[in-house]
């Protein structure tokens, strides 16, 4: 495994879930439909063993601990501002003859509100196998939320070899939520989950903030 | 207000504010909506969220009779998160100093299970609503947030109370002039979605909460307010 630099260019804006994105929970989940194939379709797409089911030596990203070496985005431009796309999201079945809740229930409708930063080009820092990070990236025609409204379209990815590993640490700043359990010093400390799957409860800890100084 | 006054984004809007409190004659509609309210207040109970409109409201009826009974609903810290809460009881202390404050916490509020579910939020808050026993509630409700609100009229009736909504005539400007003409304190989380989403747009509600998603609420709280999602 060696220390990467990737670079993401965009075709569309990136719609955000979070402040940030994570490229191991990307690569992990490319991994993942990768190994799946068309059972990664079949519902529910959110269960456990899908993920058991890749033993770690099959996962291309170096580990510390229990923390993957790699880092949250770093947006280019970085001034870019938020901005909010406000849509209203039908659901995907036609509607049936008749009276219909459109309030709640299976035919709910959503008025949806979308954060996203009109970004170049979205950069990470890793220390992976990059034939495989590589491989896996080419099957990512998007990345972010709401790509099946056309945001976070990739144009091209970039993987370039660097020297140093700052998939953790850059210039003294942490990279990716650290658990404080595993620093001497930290800045700024929040509730965040440090891998994935990022929606799990149990992978929540107090956690360094991305950015922010730290000390290993 | 407890945000940064300097912020250019902010002045100028406070000056487009203040602009629209002379052309919009919004102290004509303060005026109505004060003398609307003062049969009510003796024994009325002012509802008080926190939020912009409830904010006005209590900062015209404060100087009406400033030992008024306030009622505050604290959803607990899974919904509001305590930061912005003592934000809020600050903000009503200093708006209403002589004030009988009446607070009541959301028992589910310190579980996680409150973002999710609703139900018992309302069979709990209208419980504790009737058991307060007052006869006329006062709210800041305004006849231009929804259809549903706009058709209710200015009084309504419940079974065992009467809603009264002051400053039911106002406009998003006029409640957003006022709270600038007077300095009514409002939670500083205001500015931050309302820069994104619009000052007509911007509402002050439970953070997180499922019941929102309909709204986008839940989807910005992930962005905006990101470091109280995992444990406010």
């Amino acid at each position: 495994m060696e220390p990467l630099e990737v670079t993401f260019y965009l075709k569309t804006p990136i719609a955000l879930g979070f402040p940030w994105l994570y490229l191991d929970a990307i690569l992990i989940n490319l991994k993942i439909m990768d190994e799946l194939g068309e059972r990664y379709l079949t519902p529910p797409p959110k269960v456990e063993s899908t993920l058991v089911d890749i033993p770690d030596s099959e996962i291309p990203i170096k580990k510390w601990k229990d923390v993957y070496v790699s880092s949250v985005s770093i947006f280019e431009p970085s001034d870019v501002g938020l901005q909010v796309f406000e849509y209203f999201k039908k659901g995907e079945y036609p509607f049936p003859e008749g009276k219909i809740r459109r309030g709640s229930g299976f035919f709910k409708d959503f008025y949806l509100r979308v954060g996203y930063l009109p970004v170049r080009s979205i950069k990470f820092y890793c220390t992976c196998e990059k034939d495989e990070v590589e491989r896996l990236l080419k099957k990512a025609p998007a990345i972010g939320k709401e790509r099946n409204i056309g945001f976070g379209f990739v144009k091209k990815v970039e993987v370039k070899e660097i020297e140093h590993e700052w998939g953790l640490i850059k210039d003294g700043l942490a990279m990716r939520p650290i658990p404080v359990a595993y620093l001497k010093k930290y800045e700024d400390a929040v509730h965040l989950a440090y891998k994935p799957p990022y929606w799990r409860k149990e992978h929540v800890a107090l956690c360094a903030v991305p950015f922010t100084r730290v000390e290993l | 207000m407890s945000v940064n006054i300097e912020d250019e984004w902010l002045k100028k809007w406070k000056e487009y504010f203040l602009a629209w409190y002379d052309e919009g004659k919004v102290d004509e509609k303060v005026r109505e909506a004060m003398e609307f309210a003062t049969p009510y207040l003796d024994q009325g109970l002012v509802s008080v969220s926190g939020g912009k409109d409830s904010m006005a409201m209590l900062h015209m009826l404060a100087s009406l009779k400033p030992d008024l009974k306030v009622f505050h609903w604290d959803h607990g810290r899974w919904l509001v998160p305590r930061g912005v809460e003592e934000e809020v009881l600050r903000n009503i202390k200093t708006v209403a100093p002589e004030a009988e404050l009446i607070i009541r916490r959301y028992s589910l509020g310190e579980s996680e299970v409150s973002r999710e579910v609703w139900a018992p939020w309302y069979r709990e808050f209208f419980g504790t609503l009737r058991s307060l026993g007052f006869k006329y509630h006062l709210l800041g409700i305004r006849a231009d947030e929804s259809h549903r609100r706009s058709v209710r009229g200015r009084i309504a009736k419940r079974d065992e109370w009467v809603e009264v909504y002051p400053i039911y005539n106002f406009s998003w400007r006029d409640v957003w002039a006022y709270i600038f003409k007077y300095g009514v304190p409002v939670p500083s989380v205001y500015f931050r979605y309302a820069k994104l989403v619009g000052w007509d747009k911007v509402r002050f509600v439970t953070f997180f909460d499922r019941e929102f998603e309909k709204y986008g609420a839940p989807q910005l709280d992930s962005v905006l307010s990101w470091r109280w999602k995992h444990n406010p």
